[in-house]
């Protein structure tokens, strides 16, 4: 059996790191501050990421139908609609609903409603459809006006000669869509940009977290630097003598990463319950992310980071001295 | 085995530290470097542990020319030979038993081959009770023949020391002068940079005297100084 290097190198990353404990220390410090900072920014930006991702979900478009539509139709026309993609629900509002959230729109003159009543209700049935992707907006609605067309003029096929004078309206089930064009717009624009920011930001805090975490490998393979010049004398290679410390890098990653998911799952779910019970996220039913729901990402991202600035920051700071 | 062929070495600064050297050190010689501080002495054995590069000529060691060796290559060239140097260069966190063995995980030994051999060496020079001491524990003396443990564990067929007595009184001096004596009597090529007179001179070994750069004198069997 050949002597495993690998089993070398981890021994001795581990050697080093009880051996160094003050830069060990330190080390750990740094990394702890830099990741907490990462996982601020993380928490927030996926969470605001989840809030628009709700609101998105709460906006769509509104389809009136005529009032000849049958209910085998409206079924059919209901069944399509949900099978599009990017539609979140869709939901019926007959007749009688659509005239009691007039009301509710004109609480302060709900008496001029009283005509409407009934038989003589001219306010027509609907479908409220949500999206789960607004950039598809536009696709949709049209996608539903082809529904429509094609449902009025399905079960008729031997009338349409007929009746075709009249047929105008007859020719789509669907009398009006509405959708707040703008307000969607606005939305998506938002999405866009605070997507953007938030991916850039984190590229500045990984670039911040390297050059710190980088200085402090620095300040640590400088202080045996002599050390490095007594292996190559010996004839280590440069893997040889690299890899401890790389894995000394990693092991003090790890330590870090699982220290800083503790303070920020601590924390987390604390902050979250505040924010939530406020008033305004209330009223707009929209909830924000628990840290179980977070956790698996930002282990992820940690344990990258983690290790990525570990190798990273090992070898960049080792050339100099690896050249004896 | 160590062969210079009109070697030069210009110094980025312009400063020549050796000019035009050529001399062949054979298998199982014990040869002497002397030379006053600066005078090239230290370039040579820089070159032959390719830590500096010749500027003119080539360098032969154990029939390869080294003066194109790929830097990824040095590792190998420095693993033929065991090196000692005058301040010991032993690894301060590691106990005696470890800074040898070291010598042996860079050359992927087995562990079963390094249990065997690191006592051996240990008790070759008289280290076997110091296995388990730190650098700092153990005299100067002690520590270069720790260092020596180390250049000798692998079986090399060459020592290169730089001043190994450099930094010991007399007496400890005469100790590594001995082991060293021995390890050549063992067949081991020997070469040892040096300005302690009487070690030369008591020794009656070839001496290859360099003087600003310039080798100005190989005898076979030597002292110090010309006795012309």
């Amino acid at each position: 059996m050949r002597y495993n290097g690998l089993s070398y190198a981890i021994g001795e990353g581990f050697r080093n790191i009880f051996k160094n404990t003050k830069s060990t220390v330190i080390s750990v410090i740094t990394m702890i501050c830099t990741m907490f900072l990462f996982g601020i920014f993380f928490a927030i930006g996926v969470n605001i990421n989840s809030v628009l991702e709700q609101v998105q979900m709460k906006q769509g478009m509104e389809v009136f139908i005529f009032d000849e539509v049958t209910d085998e139709q409206k079924q059919n026309f209901e069944n399509q609609i949900k099978s599009l993609d990017g539609v979140n629900t869709v939901v019926y509002k007959n007749k009688q609903q659509a005239l009691d959230s007039m009301k509710e729109q004109m609480k302060d003159s709900q008496e001029l409603l009283t005509a409407y009543e009934g038989e003589n209700n001219i306010f027509p049935a609907s479908f409220v459809v949500t999206l789960t992707n607004l950039e598809k907006s536009k696709e949709i609605e049209s996608e539903i006006q082809r529904i429509g067309a094609q449902i009025a003029t399905e079960g008729r096929s031997e009338e349409v000669d007929l009746q075709i004078e009249e047929a105008t309206t007859n020719d789509t089930i669907i009398k009006k869509i509405t959708s707040r064009d703008s307000t969607i717009e606005a939305l998506v624009q938002l999405v866009k940009a605070v997507r953007i920011t938030i991916g850039v930001i984190f590229i500045v805090l990984i670039v911040i977290s390297i050059t710190i975490i980088s200085n402090t490998i620095k300040l640590t393979v400088h202080a045996r630097r002599k050390e490095i010049s007594i292996m190559k004398y010996v004839g280590a290679t440069n893997g040889f003598i690299r890899w401890p410390f790389i894995i000394e890098g990693i092991i003090i990653g790890i330590i870090a990463a699982v220290i800083t998911l503790l303070i920020i799952g601590l924390l987390y779910d604390f902050i979250i319950q505040n924010i939530e019970t406020s008033e305004v996220l209330q009223k707009m039913g929209i909830t924000l992310l628990a840290f179980i729901e977070i956790a698996k990402p930002i282990t992820i991202v940690y344990a990258i980071l983690g290790i990525g600035i570990g190798v990273i920051g090992s070898s960049v700071s080792m050339k100099k001295y690896l050249e004896v | 085995m160590i062969e210079f062929k009109n070697v030069s070495k210009i110094y980025d600064t312009g400063t020549e530290a050796v000019h035009n050297a050529t001399f062949t050190i054979d298998k199982g010689e014990f040869a002497f470097l002397v030379g006053t501080s600066g005078s090239g002495k230290s370039t040579l054995i820089k070159l032959i542990l390719k830590e500096e590069e010749a500027s003119k000529g080539n360098i032969i060691i154990n029939g390869k020319d080294i003066t194109f060796l790929k830097a990824k290559r040095v590792p190998f060239l420095r693993r033929s030979m065991g090196v000692v140097f005058q301040d010991f260069r032993l690894l301060p966190d590691k106990t005696v038993y470890e800074n040898v063995a070291f010598a042996m995980y860079i050359v992927k030994a087995t562990p079963k081959h390094i249990r065997r051999q690191v006592p051996m060496v240990l008790s070759l020079v008289g280290l076997s009770d110091k296995a388990k001491c730190y650098p700092h524990e153990l005299s100067g003396g002690e520590q270069q023949r720790v260092a020596l443990a180390r250049a000798l564990v692998n079986n090399p067929s060459m020592i290169i020391a730089d001043e190994p007595t450099g930094n010991l009184d007399p007496e400890t001096a005469w100790d590594i002068m001995n082991l060293l004596n021995e390890i050549n009597a063992r067949g081991t090529t020997v070469v040892m940079a040096t300005h302690a007179k009487d070690i030369v001179n008591k020794m009656k070994k070839r001496v290859i005297q360099i003087d600003r750069g310039i080798i100005i004198r190989d005898d076979k069997k030597g002292g110090y100084n010309s006795e012309v």
